[in-house]
């Protein structure tokens, strides 16, 4: 009987167009990538006139002493860590800023590095709900020049 | 007496509910062998080389083992083969439990670990149906299908 089902098995396996090889040449890819978190966001230069806007609200992803070194005015401190995800209450805080503000559009910058701190802020900030949020391209080097911190 | 015709007769819906088991649960498995073989893959206990060979075979000996205990002919063989296939499953779940493995079963249609994980439950599911296919073995007396049709021939 079991000697019927694989005979049958090998006949039906080659038949088909879409059969298994009998010997697998390379190992299977057991280890699925994550998936991505958060939402889009929309890339921007960093000399484009809509960064400067009342109606923008900017978020500034890089350390502490970066940014208290130099930053945007009106932009608000929210470092992303790479190996210690932003804390759910303070991206709630941070989403519910973002609706008091009023603001239609926002624009997050990091240390403009591959891949880029504020790009994955702010894909956080936009699986938030939050629409409009936009990365600057290059981050604060592109933004404050070669002598950014 | 009376109680081992009571389960003779309990044999029959038993050997049914585990022949359909099987063969619904081959089936996804014939028709897309290669998420099976990944399936088998992630297990991590057979050499690269098996792997693909169990993908093709073992699908076809569930549907001709369900088959023929759905059809009652050589109930004896079929149930030996599901007990056995059921106690390779179980070794097999046992051992990606104890390597911390999160992942599909891929006892049914392969569904990933968030959904169908491997768990306790699934052993004692397992289990379940080992100790079915035990009872089908020892208690099965062709009171219905063809077996009971060529006894009652031959008689």
């Amino acid at each position: 009987m079991a000697v019927t089902a694989t005979v049958a098995a090998l006949i039906f396996n080659a038949a088909r167009s879409d059969g298994l090889p009998l010997i697998a040449r390379t190992p299977y890819q057991i280890l699925a990538p994550c998936p991505e978190p958060g939402g889009p966001v929309q890339p921007l230069p960093a000399d484009s006139p809509e960064l400067i806007g009342e109606r923008t609200f900017l978020v500034d992803a890089r350390p502490a002493d970066e940014f208290d070194s130099r930053h945007l005015p009106e932009a608000v401190h929210l470092p992303y860590d790479w190996l210690d995800p932003v804390p759910d209450l303070r991206l709630q805080e941070l989403a519910e800023a973002i609706a008091a503000s009023g603001a239609t559009k926002v624009v997050v910058y990091g240390d403009g590095s591959r891949p880029d701190s504020g790009e994955h802020l702010g894909r956080e900030i936009s699986g938030r709900g939050i629409k409009n949020v936009f990365f600057i391209e290059g981050g604060a080097p592109a933004l404050f020049g070669s002598e950014a911190p | 007496m009376k109680n081992a015709r009571t389960a003779a007769w309990l044999a029959v819906p038993a050997r049914w509910y585990l022949g359909l088991l099987f063969v619904s649960a081959c089936l996804h498995k014939i028709a897309d062998p290669q998420s099976f073989a990944l399936d088998i893959a992630t297990y991590d206990i057979l050499p690269l080389v098996l792997v693909n060979l169990a993908a093709i075979v073992l699908p076809w000996i569930e549907l001709t083992a369900g088959a023929m205990l759905l059809a009652g002919w050589r109930v004896r063989a079929a149930s030996v083969l599901i007990a056995g296939m059921m106690a390779v499953f179980l070794g097999a779940l046992v051992i990606a439990l104890a390597h911390g493995l999160d992942m599909s079963c891929g006892c049914f249609a392969s569904q990933g670990a968030e959904e169908d994980p491997i768990s306790r439950l699934t052993i004692l599911r397992d289990l379940w149906w080992l100790g079915l296919a035990l009872f089908v073995l020892a208690f099965d007396r062709r009171l219905a299908g063809i077996d009971h049709r060529l006894r009652g021939r031959s008689a």
